[in-house]
């Protein structure tokens, strides 16, 4: 079980200043986003947006409903293209979503038809066996360390062994985002994408996950982007907070409004000062309470 | 309280007494009526009697059709023997063939629905043309079917397919259509290519829907299958219906009636008994 072991130490470049001593793992130069349907104007969704993250950061995006919060995630991820400029991964624009990138969607995060332990197997077997490698007599042995590692990572995202043999409507939606967040981190990506990953969740078992991305952030120092409508669970998460706005009318597309570091220590004074600014920035109509969120005090 | 309520909770037996009181008033009224015409004609065709049409099915599962050659040693062949040699299996068999043939050729119809609806190209290639000819009512191309291919068994399956694939592409197309992007998405990020993808995520999650709709399309393969069989075919189900109307043997027809229903219904059961087996999660789900 040599590759359940995920303490892989935090990146020193994370506590640097961003942009400063490495290339960026991510690079969004001057990204606008329009959608168009023929015989009517485009709609301007992201208006020349340029961000630079770096391996390592854990960045929350945060902002009100259809600021195009998942729409930077889509460009991330590559699902979708900018109307101009360009998004690099690891200095190389991308064509289609690939392994470098995990996904953990709000919704649909696991394939129904498999069970927990074949969800988070999928991805090693699909890469390291394939369609041609299934007919193999070693594909028995691959199978079974592969289910090895796979229930190391469904014990450390806290579901038991049993759990395992479950499909997946059969979860609750906690335990469905626990696994989704192993099937993703058994591939090992370079960036983790989260879109709003916990927002369907109740909000005792919200701060069990959140807890849970922080530490797994820790330890494994993937970098992660995850985007939220949430400012204290952007704060709580996160060691850099993405807030993007309108500054103009609707017409004009959002952009970052602001762009702040996170204090190490959730227990920071100026913890709470940066959620208010934040709010009043991003969310000039206020922000949605905690209580109907779950996010706990930052 | 009223037997009106979106909340009643019927019971058991009154679940089952409901369910079989359709049948049984159907069967009483039959036999009624049947008694009553034997009674003022002795000789009726129309309604033929219990014992008349249990001695029709027993002729048709034991004896060859009149039109086929007798063996000379029939009477002493088993029992086993005597029901292969028969009319009913023989028409059976040659009805199933048919239907099986046709059933497999629908196969390719699924995998065509499913990459039009994966491959954006594939799917501006097929749709509109596919569209147009489910439009088409296929019996309307039995003429040309039979002059094209003839009066073969290539005509009546063509028929079926030309009457049914159409839709199975459509319904394979839209419920690829229907999958999740996420699931897709989450397939490359996963590692996997496009076909890995088609087959191993999008496939595999719609095939018991697919499977649900060529269950629901049954009947129409039968409808067609009869159509070909009734208008060009020197055996099966329904060309000895078709064959017994003109001499008025309805003693023969209503079996052959309720055994094409029985097999039908049995192989809507297996279906679905064979999703449920192999698709757990769908139905639960």
């Amino acid at each position: 079980m040599t590759r359940v072991v995920m303490a892989r130490t935090i990146l020193d470049e994370k506590t640097l200043p961003a942009g400063l001593s490495t290339p960026a793992m991510i690079r969004i130069q001057d990204v606008v986003v329009e959608y168009g349907q023929p015989g009517k104007p485009p709609k301007r969704i992201l208006n020349g947006v340029s961000l630079d993250i770096h391996s390592g950061e854990f960045v929350s995006i945060v902002g009100q409903t259809g600021c195009g919060k998942s729409t930077l995630l889509r460009l991330v991820l590559a699902e979708e293209m900018p109307t101009h400029g360009q998004v690099l991964v690891e200095g190389s624009p991308r064509k289609q979503p690939d392994r470098r990138c995990g996904y953990v969607p709000q919704k649909y995060s696991l394939f129904p038809d498999r069970t927990v332990l074949d969800n988070i197997t999928f991805g090693l077997e699909v890469t390291e066996i394939g369609i041609l490698g299934s007919f193999s007599p070693a594909r028995r042995v691959r199978r079974q360390e592969f289910q090895l590692e796979a229930l190391g990572y469904l014990q450390r995202m806290g579901l038991r062994e049993s759990d395992a043999v479950k499909y997946p409507h059969q979860l609750s939606g906690g335990m469905q985002q626990r696994v989704a967040i192993a099937q993703a981190l058994i591939m090992r990506p370079k960036i983790l994408l989260m879109d709003e990953a916990f927002s369907a969740l109740d909000p005792g078992t919200r701060a069990g996950m959140q807890r849970l991305i922080k530490d797994l952030w820790r330890e494994t120092g993937t970098t992660i982007l995850f985007v939220t409508h949430n400012p204290r669970e952007a704060m709580m998460l996160a060691s850099r907070v993405i807030a993007l706005g309108r500054r103009g009318g609707d017409e004009d597309g959002a952009n970052i409004v602001l762009d702040l570091p996170v204090p190490e220590s959730s227990d920071d004074p100026t913890i709470a000062g940066l959620v208010q600014r934040v709010e009043q920035t991003a969310f000039p109509g206020g922000a949605e309470s905690d209580e109907q969120t779950g996010a706990p005090e930052a | 309280m009223s037997i009106l309520q979106i909340h009643a909770q019927p019971s058991r037996t009154t679940v089952w007494i409901l369910s079989w009181f359709l049948f049984a008033t159907g069967v009483v009224s039959y036999f009624w009526v049947s008694r009553g015409r034997h009674l003022d004609n002795p000789d009726d065709r129309v309604m033929p009697t219990l014992r008349q049409m249990g001695r029709a099915f027993s002729d048709a599962t034991l004896k060859p059709a009149e039109d086929d050659e007798v063996s000379a040693n029939a009477d002493q062949q088993s029992l086993a023997a005597k029901i292969r040699s028969s009319m009913l299996w023989k028409d059976t068999v040659a009805t199933g063939r048919r239907f099986l043939i046709s059933m497999a050729l629908l196969f390719p119809a699924v995998l065509l629905g499913l990459h039009m609806g994966m491959f954006p190209y594939v799917g501006s290639f097929f749709l509109r043309f596919v569209l147009f000819f489910d439009k088409i009512v296929a019996l309307s191309l039995l003429p040309i079917l039979f002059i094209a291919f003839g009066i073969d068994e290539l005509a009546k399956v063509m028929l079926i397919v030309v009457g049914v694939a159409p839709t199975i592409v459509l319904d394979s197309f839209n419920l690829t259509r229907s999958v999740p992007k996420e699931q897709i998405v989450k397939g490359f990020t996963l590692g996997a290519g496009d076909f890995s993808i088609t087959y191993r995520i999008v496939l595999k999650q719609i095939w018991p829907r697919v499977l649900n709709s060529i269950r629901l399309n049954l009947k129409a393969v039968m409808l067609f299958l009869f159509a070909g069989e009734m208008i060009a075919s020197q055996d099966g189900l329904a060309y000895r219906i078709a064959l017994l109307r003109r001499h008025m043997g309805m003693d023969t027809i209503i079996p052959y009636v309720l055994w094409v229903a029985l097999l039908l219904f049995l192989v809507d059961f297996g279906m679905r008994t064979l999703n449920r087996k192999l698709h757990p999660w769908f139905l639960e789900a």
